[in-house]
């Protein structure tokens, strides 16, 4: 497999369909040597299993290489721009960098799944006119026939497993985050605070006390204090200036989220990592880094943030 | 550091209100905080980090033992304040646990900031 020829600031952005290990080893391994042959720094996020196909595949060739379980790194996809591709992106400033990708799997539950489907859209918007490629496999035989379907419209580029390459005919990563900015609808039984600005370290207290009644324990509580902390100061000062939180389990998670009547108008935000010593920017990826998962809504009506952690 | 001696917050302290008192170490240059670093205490908390930094000597200390929370923003001011200091580092005091977890989050390799945990 050779991907297209780029420019220097070319930002590429292939998916990959395969239907067997050995069509994922055989054109995963050969991406990975085109890189090799460039000089190029190369990462490489993948569930488990896979990651363990691609060392094989390359042998003494994988040393020097990044690797990343994505199911650990990426089990929130909201994190994945931010901590794993800007993360490897920008720590190698100089020339192109090439990453595979895999934030979809067999397992990824449907609550999950918009918001996987999100993150590969935004993916282009994160890094257009960047000098990256980033390969993002999906297996055909195992993923759902809407999961393929979807990543030709979130891939500008379409590789086969067996190597051949074309230009989707569907690309509009626009359309797909607008089509999953589903309604969120609370539990009927979850516990509800509404809150202004002095109500800023009480509606954290409520989370906390709803955390521990739910059985959240450890470290995992004080990220709620954190997150909550965040989403509910954005409420106050972006978000017309009070809201309501709303805590419940589901299975085997926790759930909080936020309503207020703001409009969230960046598709990016939370998701672009602000310079160093930049003051803001920071509350919304604060509550991916920590969280299992987070799903939005945004609308004329409001906003809704949740965030889900497991008990 | 006699100027830096402030409360934060709206009105007197009040159980599930914020507020912030911050006050200058004796004996040695820092600043000791009680109460909690929030949105609605902000202000003092910058200001009191602006004091800081400058009449900062080399090391200058934060005495964080009494502070209960203290939010993603409020540890921002506090690491930008230790990346634009000119030399030397800012030692935090037995800070809460959410001020070390954001700083590995977002800085885990700033070497201006030495935590000594509670």
């Amino acid at each position: 497999m050779t991907t297209q020829v780029t420019t220097d600031e070319t930002f590429v952005h292939p998916a990959l369909f395969y239907r067997t290990e050995q069509e994922y080893t055989r054109q995963t391994v050969s991406f990975l040597r085109e890189g090799l042959t460039n000089g190029e720094p190369l990462a490489v996020a993948v569930p488990g299993p896979n990651l363990e196909l691609i060392k094989d595949g390359l042998g003494a060739d994988a040393d020097g290489i990044t690797f990343l379980d994505m199911t650990e790194a990426g089990r929130n996809p909201g994190r994945i721009i931010p901590r794993v591709l800007r993360g490897f992106a920008d720590a190698h400033p100089e020339g192109r960098v090439r990453i595979i990708g895999e934030p979809i799997w067999a397992g990824r539950s449907a609550v999950e799944y918009p918001a996987c489907a999100q993150h590969e859209a935004l993916i282009n918007a994160a890094f257009e006119g960047r000098a990256v490629t980033i390969l993002c496999p999906y297996d055909e035989t195992r993923l759902d026939p809407e999961v393929i379907a979807d990543a030709r419209i979130t891939h500008p580029t379409l590789i086969s497993g067996d190597g051949r390459e074309e230009t989707s005919d569907v690309y509009d990563w626009q359309a797909v985050v607008a089509r999953y900015n589903e309604p969120l609808v609370a539990a009927p039984d979850a516990a509800v605070f509404s809150y202004g600005r002095e109500d800023l370290p009480a509606v954290r207290q409520f989370a906390v006390a709803q955390a521990g009644l739910l059985g959240l324990a450890g470290e995992r509580v004080m990220d709620v204090e954190l997150a909550v902390a965040e989403l509910t100061t954005n409420s106050v000062i972006h978000g017309g200036g009070r809201g309501t939180l709303a805590v419940w389990a589901e299975r085997d998670q926790l759930v909080f989220e936020v309503r207020d009547a703001g409009r969230l108008t960046d598709p990016l935000a939370g998701r672009r990592p602000p310079e160093r010593g930049q003051l803001g920017g920071r509350g919304l990826m604060l509550v991916h880094y920590v969280s299992d998962l987070v799903r939005l809504h945004t609308g004329d009506e409001g906003t809704t943030v949740r965030f889900y952690l497991g008990r | 550091m006699d100027a830096l001696r402030m409360v934060g917050g709206s009105g007197p302290v009040v159980p599930g209100r914020a507020a912030l008192e911050v006050s200058p170490l004796s004996g040695r240059c820092g600043i000791r905080a009680s109460g909690e670093i929030c949105e609605v205490t902000r202000p003092s908390w910058e200001r009191a980090l602006t004091e800081l930094s400058r009449c900062h000597e080399g090391v200058s200390y934060v005495e964080l033992s009494q502070v209960a929370f203290v939010d993603v923003a409020g540890v921002t001011a506090l690491a930008v304040t230790a990346m634009n200091l000119p030399d030397g580092r800012v030692v935090v005091e037995h800070p809460p646990p959410q001020l070390p977890r954001v700083l590995r989050l977002f800085w885990p390799d700033l070497d201006r900031i030495e935590v000594a945990p509670r």
